[in-house]
């Protein structure tokens, strides 16, 4: 009879089609065991720091067990995450403060809980490290500092942050430093100061170019996306934005500056907060893979990345809930038609070879002596602060007589240093 | 090693090269002269030849030497504002210094034979570390082995010997119990604890917890010349027992009490009489060139040094005990406190 096969065909079909999405998923998961996903910026210790005061010994700390973050080592085994970028941050409050100290005792946690938890976590340096990690099935930690206030506009600061590991700073988060400027002068709520990179600005990315740390262009303006972009020598990252071209969030990429992104071999670590991806409080998975396909399409399938910030935002999209949910983003874009090799890119490959070049343009720029020139001290704001070692015309030839007649009017302070 | 001359020359030089003494010398401000002078900036200033300050590397080589603390102190002034990045910045400088000059060798550990001079980094009084254990951790991370608990001004948790100098917190004295948690975790890391401008009561709380040996970097003592920054006979016999170190400092005004002349014999004082209390393996050298202006006559820079070992071995020092005060009575306490650090990890505490 007609009818029956009819009902057979609707039956195999039904059978069928599930099981279809039951492939991309298994298929990510294969593809996941052996590349599994850098992501850009998670915000765990500063979760910490809230819950716990940095105390990782409490018994509620246990981050084997802990339930109230995106993040825990079970979910993160669950969604393949392969190697993170912990973020160091510290609110903007501590400009111009106690940045600096806040800044060293978040990068002291993770290193404690790289200490803690040695089975999971291997806290590394390079992308050898992170491929090291890959092999032996550990996550693979590094520091990202977010927001150049945590170098309280010092390049002394900013070589000791990268001695002790950070590996890319954010020039800002949501507020402008003495020397860039952050997103929300793209906004109504504050006016451009430096429209992009003071002088000194410049300075720190050539010394960051110098060290080998990555650049990161979150939370910046688009004058300083583009004043970058110009100037560095080696490929930046956006560790947690996504496309303007979607969703006009001013934290997101704009179109020219995705152009640019290719034509520096740059890379976009796409953000998944539902505010960004849908301009909404309210978002599904199928959104964050739109923004993935759509930097795809401007910007080439290289340049494209995970930065979940996870742990740094409330409201994430149905499907992404936490970390154990990488799989399921992946198997998206399978279903997309993206090819295997430019999974495999967005999840760790695009990453490797932006930290690559940048070490490279470490060792061509070896022989280059470290940047000195102090920032000068009226560019600098704040009450939090001592003036001792700054000549008053920073930035000018010293001569050896002004050195002497400074070290005569400083004498009489030597001797209260016994 | 080849013995010395009996008979001390004009020359130093002629008996010092045969014999492999490499000086270890606690304590030198030059760091602080960078910045005061040139804003950190290197690439202003010839190291081997500047003649500004009482350090430069020519005059280092003379002296013989072999090894150095430098300081990365940071004005008291700086305490509650921005002594951390500061620190950091001078931490940086040395670096970078040592780094630049192919006559020095950033070293952190007392493993090591080198032709060259060893640069270590010690921090000049708690208020650097800003109340933050995390903090201190960092600062061993990048190389410093020992800090200095106060300088001249009192922090939350530990009290200085100056009094009147600055006012910061000055309900303060000894330690107090999270100072004590300073000292534990400095023990852990393997960080040596100095006691050079702390007060008596902060001394002798350190002495209590401390489960390795301690140094004061740059003291003399108390019973020759009664000065806040010296170190009282009692004092001295503790520092015995915990098998500590103090390096006896050429600051002529806590040598001297006033007294018009000093020189070499006023140091050499110094020397004979906390060898008597406490014996020669207690006794280190911590110049602090750079750090004060007045020195003995005959040791006005780091080339001097040689004239003072000639000024002992007259005094009747011999080889063993001098062997001991320029290079391995310090290296005794800084083995000890890395056995502490290791026989720590096996027990796994952490805060």
């Amino acid at each position: 009879m007609p009818g029956r096969s009819v009902w057979v065909l609707l039956v195999v079909l039904a059978l069928a089609l599930p099981s279809t999405g039951q492939q991309y998923l298994e298929e990510a998961e294969r593809i996941m065991s052996s590349t599994p996903v850098i992501d850009g910026h998670n915000d765990l210790p500063w979760q910490l720091l809230n819950k716990f005061n940095n105390q990782l010994r409490l018994p509620e700390a246990n981050l084997t067990v802990l339930n109230d973050t995106h993040t825990n080592i079970p979910k993160l085994r669950q969604g393949h995450v392969g190697a993170q970028f912990w973020s160091v941050y510290v609110p903007c409050e501590t400009q111009n403060k106690d940045a600096v100290k806040r800044t060293l005792e978040q990068m002291d946690v993770v290193q404690r809980m790289c200490d803690l938890y040695p089975e999971t976590f291997s806290c590394v340096t390079d992308p050898d490290g992170i491929e090291l990690a890959f092999r032996s099935g550990k996550v693979a930690s590094l520091m990202g500092v977010e927001g150049g206030h945590s170098i309280d506009s010092s390049l002394g600061v900013l070589r000791t942050l990268y001695r002790l590991g950070a590996r890319y700073m954010t020039l800002t988060h949501s507020c402008n430093t003495p020397w860039a400027d952050n997103w929300l002068v793209d906004t109504n709520d504050e006016k451009p100061v430096h429209h992009g990179l003071s002088p000194f600005g410049k300075i720190v990315v050539q010394e960051m170019n110098r060290l080998g740390m990555i650049v990161d262009l979150a939370h910046v303006s688009v004058d300083t996306m583009k004043a970058v972009l110009n100037i560095s020598r080696a490929p930046i990252i956006f560790s947690h934005s996504s496309a303007y071209g979607i969703c006009p969030h001013r934290r997101n990429v704009p179109d020219d500056v995705l152009r640019l992104v290719n034509s520096t071999g740059s890379l976009v670590m796409v953000n998944f907060y539902n505010n960004y991806v849908t301009c909404s409080n309210k978002a599904k998975l199928s959104d964050v893979a739109d923004h993935m396909d759509y930097v795809k399409k401007v910007a080439g399938a290289k340049a494209v990345g995970f930065g979940g910030d996870y742990d740094g935002v409330t409201g994430l999209p149905t499907g992404l809930e936490d970390v154990s949910k990488y799989p399921a983003l992946v198997a998206e874009l399978l279903a997309r038609n993206w090819t295997e090799e430019e999974v495999k890119g967005a999840l760790a490959e695009n990453l490797l070879r932006v930290f690559r070049q940048v070490e490279r343009v470490k060792t061509d720029l070896q022989n280059t002596a470290p940047y000195e020139s102090p920032i000068a001290l009226e560019e600098l704001e704040g009450s939090c602060r001592t003036n001792y070692g700054y000549s008053t015309d920073a930035g000018t030839a010293q001569r050896p007589s002004a050195a002497l007649a400074l070290a005569l009017v400083l004498a009489p302070l030597l001797s209260v240093l016994y | 090693t080849q013995p010395l001359l009996t008979c001390p020359l004009k020359g130093n030089n002629l008996f010092l090269s045969q014999a492999l003494f490499v000086f270890h010398s606690s304590h030198n401000d030059f760091a602080l002269q960078l910045r005061i002078l040139y804003q950190n900036r290197l690439s202003r200033v010839n190291l081997r030849e500047l003649n500004l300050t009482h350090t430069n590397l020519v005059k280092l080589q003379a002296g013989y030497v072999g090894a150095q603390f430098w300081s990365v102190y940071v004005l008291c002034s700086a305490q509650n504002k921005d002594a951390v990045r500061l620190t950091l910045e001078q931490i940086d400088v040395v670096k970078r210094m040592c780094n630049s000059y192919e006559e020095l060798e950033l070293v952190m550990t007392s493993q090591g034979d080198s032709r060259r001079i060893a640069c270590l980094i010690g921090i000049e009084g708690g208020h650097s570390i800003d109340s933050s254990l995390a903090t201190l951790r960092m600062y061993y991370d990048l190389g410093v082995r020992y800090m200095t608990l106060t300088h001249s001004c009192n922090t939350p948790w530990s009290e200085s010997s100056s009094k009147g100098m600055h006012n910061f917190y000055p309900s303060v004295t000894g330690l107090t119990a999270f100072g004590q948690e300073v000292v534990k975790e400095m023990n852990r890391l393997g960080m040596l604890i100095d006691l050079s401008h702390t007060s008596h009561s902060t001394v002798k709380a350190a002495l209590n917890i401390s489960k390795a040996p301690v140094i004061f970097s740059h003291s003399s003592a108390f019973s020759v010349c009664n000065h806040s920054r010296n170190v009282p006979d009692d004092i001295l016999q503790e520092l015995k027992r915990n098998k500590g170190i103090i390096m006896v400092t050429f600051n002529a005004d806590v040598l001297a009490c006033g007294r018009k002349v000093v020189n070499i014999s006023t140091l050499a004082d110094h020397f004979d009489h906390i060898k008597e209390i406490a014996g020669s393996e207690s006794i280190g050298i911590g110049g602090d060139y750079d750090g004060v202006e007045r020195f003995p006559e005959g040791l006005e820079d780091v080339s001097k040094y040689p004239s003072l070992i000639e000024e002992l071995l007259r005094r009747g020092w011999n080889e063993t005990e001098l062997k001991g005060v320029l290079r391995e009575n310090f290296l005794r306490v800084f083995r000890e406190v890395e056995n502490v650090r290791l026989k720590s990890k096996l027990n796994l505490e952490s805060y």
